[in-house]
C-alpha cells in the first residue's frame, strides 16, 4: 500500500495555481512526477500523491521545481478562473479512473508526438548539412576546372603565338635566301668551273666563296658539297657478335611457367647424377662403357646402321647403370618397333612417358615421339583404338606435325572400316 | 601536394585526333608546327599522315599510302634543310623519304629479314658532330647501323654468335656522340638484355639483363658525353642508369621505379631539360619524372675502383588519357612542353605540359 502525501498546501491565482508538497525525506526526480491536463500524480515508492486537477491545465507550460525537500508546482490554468479546490471533490472511483488512464493516454501520445517531431527536425538538419557539403565540394572542383580551363586557354594562345612567329621566321629567311642565291648564283658557278680547271686550290679558296646561303633554309648544291666534305667518310663496315643471357627455356619471364620448368630440371640433374654402382659385373667393363650416355650414343649409332639387337643390349646396359634417364626408354622403344617386340615397345614408350613428367616445352620433342611410338606399336597390334589415343596425345601436343595428322586419319578410317564387320 | 596545386606542371590536353588506322609512331617536324603519324591501315598498307597544329585542331596536310605497314620513323639523320623522314617497317625495309616528293624513296635497303622494331638517328638537325647515321633494331635480333651514303650494307652490324637463337630486339638508341669519332648504340631486347656497342671500337662495351622485356631505351642527349640511360621494360618498370661512371664487373649504378601496373611502352626526355622525361604505359596514362642528382655522382669501392652512384627519381604529374596502350611519343623540339602521343585506340592527342621552366 502506498504511502499518501496528504500534507500539501496550495495558493492560486486568476491564471494559476500553486501547489506546494513536501516530500517527508524521499528524494524526488522528473521521472517520478507525471502531469497530464487534469491529473497530476508525483510517485516516489513507497510514498504517492496524485490529484485529479478541479480543472484542466496546461501542462506543457507548467513546472515543478524539486528542492529542499519540497517539490513546488507552478501549474498554469487553461481558463482563467477561480478554483473552489484543488481538485474535483466529488470524484468517484469510476471517474477518477477513467481520467486516470486518459490522463496516460494523452501522456503517451504527446510523448509519441514529441518523438515525432524530433525525428523531422533531426532529419532536415541532416538534409541541410548535406546539401551545405555538396555545395562546398562543387565550388571547389569548379574552381579547379576553372584553372585548368585558364591554363588551357594561355597555353593555347601560347602555342599559336609561337607558331606564327615560326611562320614569318620562315617566310623571311625562304626570301632572304632566294635573293641571296639569285645574287650569287651566276658568279659562283663561274668560279666552281675555274675551280675545276686548275688543280685543287686549297681549302681557304673554297671556303671564301662559300654563299651566304647556308644559314638560310633554302640549300644550293655548293653549300652541300662543302658540308660533305666536313663530314667524316662513313665508317668502316664491321659486325658485332653479341650473345643473349643463357636460359635453360628460352622464353622471356613473363612466358615462362617457371616451377613446373624448375621441377623438370631437377629432375634431369637427379637423373644424370644416379648411377646404380651395386652391379658386381661391371667390374670388368671399361671406364667409358660405365656411362650411360656413351652407352646411349653407341646405342643411337647402331641404330642409325641397322643393328637393331646391338642397340637394344647398349640401352639394356644404359638402363641398367641409370633407370632414370628417359630417353634411354624413348630410343630402346623404337629399336624394339624395329625388331617387332610389340609389348616391349609398349612398356618402354610408357616408362619413358612415366619419366617425362612434368609435361614441359623443353620435352615437347620426346613426349610427341613416345606417343607415337606407342600408338605405332598399338596398331601393329591391332588394338587400334589405343593407338588412336595416343596419335591424337602426341597430336596435341605438336598439331601442326602433318605426318601424325595422316597417319591419325588412316587409324581412323580403319576403326571405321572394322567397326561394321565385327 | 596535390597534383591540383598549381605550382606542380599540369598535362593538358589541347587536340585529339581520331584515326582511321593503327597509328604506331608520332613524330613532330623539326622546326615546325607540323607532326607526323606512322601507321598501318587495316587493309595492310603503310600510311604516313601530315598534320599541322591550326588553334584548337590538326589540319591534314598530305597523306601518303606504302605497300608496308610502318612501325618507326626518325628525324634524327637528316639535315635541316631537307628534314628527310627515315622509316622502319613491317617487312624490314629501311627507307629514307622527302616528303615533298614521297613517291619514291631517297634511300632505301632491304636491311632486315623481319619486322623493324625500333629506329635511331644521329648526327642530323644540327645536332651533334660526326656523320648521320641511322640504326635499326629488328625482330631478327639484329642491330644495324646504316650511313645514308653507303648503300646496301650497313656501316655496323650487332648480331648474334652463329648457332645462337635469337632475341627480338624491341629497341635502339644512340648517344655518346660528343665528337666527330665516338658513337654508342644502346639496344633493348625481348629477354631483358641491354646491350652498349661502342662504335668507335667496334666492340660490346656493356650489357646487362633487367629480367622483363626492354620495351624502350634512351640517353638524355645523344650529342653529350653519355650521362644517363632510361630503360623501360614490362610490368610496370624503369631503370635509369648513371652513364658516367663504368665499373669494372658491376657496369653503371642505377635506380629503378616501379610506376604503373602495366608495360612501360616509351620513355622520352625532354629536349630543353635532360633531366625530365615522360613515361607512357599500357593503362593509358603518362607519367613526368624528374631525375635528381646525388651529392657525389660516384665513389671508390673497396678495392678502389670507381663506381657511379644513382640519383633519385620523384614523380611531378600523372594523367590517364586513354584505355589503350600509349604506344609512342614525341616532345617537340621548339617549344617547350608541346608533345605529341599516339595511342592504340586510335587516337593522336596533343598535349602541352605547363609550367617546365619553373623546374
Amino acid at each position: 500500500m502506498p504511502l499518501w502525501l496528504r500534507e500539501h498546501s496550495w495558493r492560486q491565482t486568476l491564471t494559476a495555481v500553486y501547489l506546494s508538497l513536501p516530500l517527508r525525506g524521499a528524494r524526488a526526480t522528473p521521472a517520478n512526477i507525471f502531469c497530464s491536463e487534469q491529473y497530476l500524480k508525483v510517485s516516489i515508492p513507497p510514498f504517492l500523491f496524485e490529484a485529479v486537477l478541479y480543472a484542466p491545465i496546461d501542462d506543457t507550460n507548467s513546472t515543478a521545481k524539486i528542492g529542499n525537500g519540497n517539490i513546488f508546482f507552478t501549474l498554469y490554468k487553461k481558463e482563467p478562473a477561480m478554483w473552489d479546490s484543488l481538485t474535483l471533490a466529488n470524484a468517484d472511483k469510476e471517474k477518477l479512473q477513467y481520467l486516470r488512464e486518459n490522463a496516460v493516454l494523452k501522456a503517451q501520445e504527446k510523448a509519441k508526438e514529441e518523438t515525432e517531431a524530433k525525428k523531422i527536425t533531426k532529419q532536415e538538419h541532416k538534409k541541410y548539412a548535406l546539401e551545405a557539403t555538396m555545395k562546398l565540394e562543387e565550388a571547389e572542383r569548379k574552381r579547379i576546372e576553372d584553372l585548368k580551363e585558364k591554363e588551357r586557354q594561355k597555353v593555347a594562345k601560347e602555342l599559336e603565338l609561337w607558331k606564327n612567329q615560326q611562320k614569318d621566321g620562315d617566310k623571311c629567311k625562304s626570301i632572304q635566301a632566294k635573293e641571296e642565291l639569285h645574287q650569287e648564283i651566276e658568279p659562283l658557278k663561274e668560279r666552281k668551273n675555274e675551280k675545276r680547271n686548275k688543280t685543287r686550290i686549297p681549302n681557304e679558296g673554297g671556303s671564301k666563296t662559300r654563299p651566304k646561303s647556308t644559314r638560310g633554309c633554302s640549300c644550293s648544291i655548293f653549300s652541300q658539297d662543302l658540308k660533305e666534305e666536313q663530314l667524316p667518310a662513313p665508317r668502316a663496315a664491321a659486325t658485332i657478335k653479341v650473345n643473349f643471357t643463357p636460359r635453360v627455356f628460352p622464353t622471356a619471364l613473363r612466358e615462362s611457367r617457371v616451377a613446373e620448368e624448375e621441377e623438370w630440371l631437377h629432375k634431369q640433374a637427379e637423373a644424370r647424377r644416379i648411377i646404380n654402382s651395386d652391379l658386381s659385373e661391371l667390374e670388368d667393363l671399361k671406364e667409358e662403357e660405365k656411362n650411360p650416355e656413351w652407352l646411349k650414343d653407341k646405342g643411337n649409332k647402331m641404330f642409325a646402321m641397322g643393328d637393331y639387337l646391338g642397340a637394344v643390349n647398349a640401352y639394356n646396359l644404359a638402363v641398367r647403370l641409370n633407370n632414370k634417364l628417359p630417353l634411354l626408354y624413348l630410343n630402346r622403344a623404337a629399336c624394339h618397333l624395329k625388331l617387332r617386340n610389340l609389348h616391349k615397345a609398349i612398356e618402354d614408350s610408357s616408362k619413358a612417358l612415366e619419366l617425362l613428367t612434368p609435361p614441359v616445352p623443353d620435352n615437347e620433342n620426346a613426349r610427341v615421339k613416345a606417343h607415337v611410338r606407342r600408338g605405332t606399336a598399338f596398331c601393329q597390334l591391332e588394338l587400334y583404338t589405343e593407338g588412336l589415343q595416343d596419335y591424337e596425345a602426341a597430336l596435341k601436343i605438336d598439331p601442326k606435325n602433318k605426318i601424325i595428322e595422316k597417319d591419325a586419319e588412316k587409324i581412323r578410317h580403319l576403326i571405321q572400316g572394322t567397326m561394321p564387320s565385327s | 601536394l596535390g597534383p591540383e596545386r598549381p605550382e606542380r606542371p599540369q598535362v593538358v590536353s589541347h587536340v585529339q585526333q581520331a584515326l582511321s588506322y593503327t597509328v604506331f609512331d608520332c613524330k613532330w617536324v623539326p622546326r615546325s608546327a607540323r607532326l607526323l603519324c606512322l601507321g598501318s591501315a587495316a587493309r595492310g598498307t603503310g600510311v604516313v599522315q601530315l598534320y599541322e597544329l591550326h588553334g584548337a585542331r590538326l589540319e591534314l596536310l598530305r597523306e601518303i599510302e606504302k605497300p608496308k605497314p610502318i612501325k618507326c620513323g626518325t628525324f634524327g639523320a637528316t639535315s635541316l634543310q631537307q628534314r628527310y623522314l627515315a622509316t622502319g617497317d613491317f617487312d624490314g625495309n629501311l627507307n629514307i623519304w622527302n616528303l615533298e616528293a614521297p613517291e619514291i624513296p631517297v634511300y632505301s635497303v632491304k636491311g632486315h629479314k623481319e619486322i623493324i622494331n625500333s629506329i635511331d638517328g644521329v648526327g642530323g638537325l644540327g645536332i651533334g658532330e660526326g656523320a648521320p647515321e641511322i640504326v635499326t633494331g629488328s625482330r631478327d635480333g639484329t642491330v644495324k647501323v646504316w650511313d645514308p651514303r653507303q648503300n646496301d650494307t650497313p656501316v655496323a652490324n650487332m648480331e648474334p654468335v652463329q648457332g645462337e637463337s635469337k632475341r627480338d630486339c624491341w629497341t635502339v638508341a644512340f648517344g655518346n656522340a660528343y665528337n666527330q669519332e665516338e658513337r654508342v648504340v644502346c639496344a633493348g631486347y625481348d629477354n631483358g638484355d641491354i646491350k652498349l656497342f661502342d662504335l668507335r671500337t667496334m666492340s660490346l662495351r656493356w650489357e646487362t639483363n633487367i629480367k622483363n622485356g626492354v620495351c624502350s631505351v634512351e640517353f638524355d642527349r645523344k650529342d653529350i658525353n653519355m650521362n644517363k640511360l632510361v630503360a623501360t621494360s614490362l610490368e610496370g618498370k624503369f631503370h635509369v642508369f648513371d652513364m658516367r661512371t663504368q665499373h669494372p664487373t658491376k657496369g653503371f649504378a642505377f635506380v629503378s621505379e616501379k610506376a604503373q601496373k602495366s608495360t612501360i611502352w616509351q620513355v622520352r626526355h625532354l629536349p630543353q631539360n635532360r633531366d625530365i622525361f615522360m613515361t607512357s604505359g599500357g593503362s593509358g596514362s603518362l607519367h613526368l619524372w624528374k631525375y635528381e642528382y646525388p651529392a657525389q655522382r660516384s665513389k671508390k669501392d673497396l678495392e678502389g675502383s670507381k663506381m657511379g652512384v644513382a640519383g633519385s627519381l620523384s614523380l611531378l604529374q600523372n594523367v590517364t588519357l586513354s584505355t589503350q596502350p600509349i604506344s609512342s611519343l614525341d616532345w617537340s623540339p621548339d617549344k617547350m612542353g608541346l608533345c605529341v602521343c599516339g595511342a592504340y585506340d586510335q587516337t593522336v592527342r596533343v598535349l602541352i605540359v605547363t609550367k617546365l621552366n619553373k623546374i
